[in-house]
């Protein structure tokens, strides 16, 4: 009795398992599949990557979206550093008003962050673009490389930059040579984890971007509900999906380091 | 020294989120010159427009993506969670992987499948079992599925926490005083990963109500949500008031959703996600 209910847990979630990954790897297996048809195996190809390759408007996505994750994960490593020592290290009036609201972004609809930033921009003024994208993609990202610094914080041992103090090293010195050694892997981690959600964010992008900007996501998406599914579209978006898994790989082994 | 980051996210999070509030109560025009007579019309409005069915449709949505993934998440949570060492981590690896993945990624690689040229429809029409493509897409059940296969991850994370923190004496203990598998696991597991339920649930639940990308890709007019309403009002039809009040209207909804939030989920298990 015991076997026969251990056998169908065991194939249950091993149907799940299929269920959670067999979209993923068709669209994969078929971005080289040489036939312009999309579910008949022709044999293995690149053609859809030397398309890809020869398409500039491609190449501009994938440059507008590097810079504006690259502008975003130097931002927040920035600020978010910041305001993860203070959290960490003082006490003031309001703080646990601020740690709340720093999970704002994190749980709030992103439809709902991203039209107010529209409407901010609308109402101010300010012209759409990549740099009103970027400054979206920064106003949650600093949440959550926050969020991942100051975890790493948790356990400083605040001995050694007073060991550092009483040795002569003034501020600045004992924060670049002592502070920054120790902290580096989790600000390096909370900074991939804000290229992450820059890279892969659609929504609040395609509301603050205006019409002549676009990002992978937004490439995919246009090519996606224009023309639903082809082989070119297949290869894009496993190029985009490799990039996507290889920054969680190195997040992990920061995280892990 | 944290101003510049309060500073910015003043000025760029919760600012924005005031002139949605000020432009749902009736402002017009722009910061050189704008005017603002206090009006509840476009609150009024929600109830004569289509918005209420619709808001009923997301939350209908919401719920049945949250039964869903709880039927196929906690047996799957329990079954990893009995295993033991580097196989529960490889198992619990592949249920995170899927996480890396956006959802305009993921939700592509469904449509690959669902097509009218994806795979279903090229495999039935080569052995013959059908004669014409069938319509998967652009309906409920296709955004269901979709809302499913996304949010999966989101149930089973907090499910397989809770599983894991259970105390696998107090089973055998049941046993051993005579109860059935079928009773132990009523009165003992079920109860005990109530707050691995809750927690899922409302991480499912909260997200899906405002879910955009995929009722946007995978469905039609029947299964238009509010996301879908919100992009039609502010980037077709330019309505940034009514616009404005559907999305206060919205935030309202999660807020309330988050209060739940946080009853059932402690902050540091957040991060691991």
């Amino acid at each position: 009795m015991r076997k026969i209910g251990e056998k169908i847990l065991k194939g249950y979630s091993l149907a799940v398992y299929v269920f959670l990954y067999a979209p993923i790897l068709i669209m994969v297996v078929f971005s080289f599949n040489d036939s312009r048809l999309l579910a008949v195996w022709r044999g293995f190809s690149l053609r859809w990557y030397e398309t890809l390759i020869g398409d500039p408007t491609v190449w501009r996505a994938f440059y507008n979206s590097i810079w504006v994750a690259g502008l975003t994960t130097i931002v927040s490593i920035v600020l978010g550093t910041m305001m993860a020592f203070v959290m960490i290290r003082h006490s003031f009036r309001g703080k646990s008003l601020l740690d709340s609201s720093l999970y704002f972004p994190v749980v709030i609809p992103e439809i709902t962050e991203a039209l107010s930033l529209l409407l901010f921009y609308v109402f101010t003024g300010i012209p759409l673009g990549g740099l009103t994208v970027a400054v979206g993609h920064i106003a949650f990202a600093i949440s959550y490389a926050t969020i991942v610094i100051r975890a790493r914080l948790v356990g400083f041992d605040r001995s050694v930059e007073e060991a550092a103090k009483s040795l002569g090293a003034n501020e600045f010195r004992t924060f670049l040579h002592v502070t920054l050694p120790i902290i580096l892997p989790g600000v390096m981690a909370g900074g991939l984890l804000a290229f992450t959600v820059s890279y892969d964010d659609f929504i609040k992008t395609a509301f603050t971007a205006g019409p002549g900007f676009q990002t992978l996501p937004l490439r995919i998406y246009a090519m996606a509900s224009r023309g639903g599914v082809s082989p070119q579209l297949n290869a894009l978006a496993t190029v985009t999906l490799v990039v996507s898994l290889a920054l969680a790989v190195v997040r992990l082994r920061l995280s892990k380091a | 020294m944290s101003s510049p980051t309060v500073i910015y996210l003043g000025v760029f999070f919760f600012a924005p989120f005031v002139i949605v509030l000020l432009y749902a109560f009736g402002m017009v025009g722009l910061l050189r010159q704008f005017q603002f007579f206090p009006t509840l019309e476009y609150f009024l409005e929600f109830f004569d427009s289509v918005a209420p069915s619709v808001f009923g449709r997301s939350l209908l949505m919401a719920f049945a993506t949250t039964v869903l993934c709880l039927l196929l998440g906690y047996p799957m949570s329990y079954h990893i969670a009995v295993k033991s060492g580097r196989r529960k981590e490889t198992l619990m690896l592949l249920v995170i992987i899927p996480f890396w993945v956006s959802f305009l990624l993921r939700t592509y690689a469904l449509m690959t499948i669902l097509d009218v040229n994806g795979i279903i429809n090229v495999t039935l029409l080569s052995f013959g079992l059908i004669s014409e493509p069938l319509n998967l897409m652009y309906n409920m059940q296709a955004v269901l599925l979709g809302m499913v296969y996304n949010y999966l991850p989101f149930m089973i994370l907090p499910l397989y926490a809770s599983m894991e923190k259970l105390d696998k004496s107090l089973l055998e203990a049941a046993g051993s005083l005579g109860a059935g598998p079928t009773r132990s696991f009523l009165h003992v597991t079920l109860p005990l990963t109530r707050s691995g339920v809750g927690a899922g649930s409302i991480l499912v639940f909260v997200p899906a109500v405002g879910e955009f990308i995929i009722p946007q890709l995978l469905g039609g007019t029947e299964s238009f949500m509010i996301g879908n309403l919100i992009w039609t009002l502010f980037l077709k039809a330019r309505d940034l008031w009514f616009g404005s009040a559907v999305s206060i209207i919205l935030i309202a909804l999660v807020m309330l959703m988050v209060a739940l939030y946080m009853k059932y989920i402690t902050r540091g298990e957040e991060m691991t996600i």
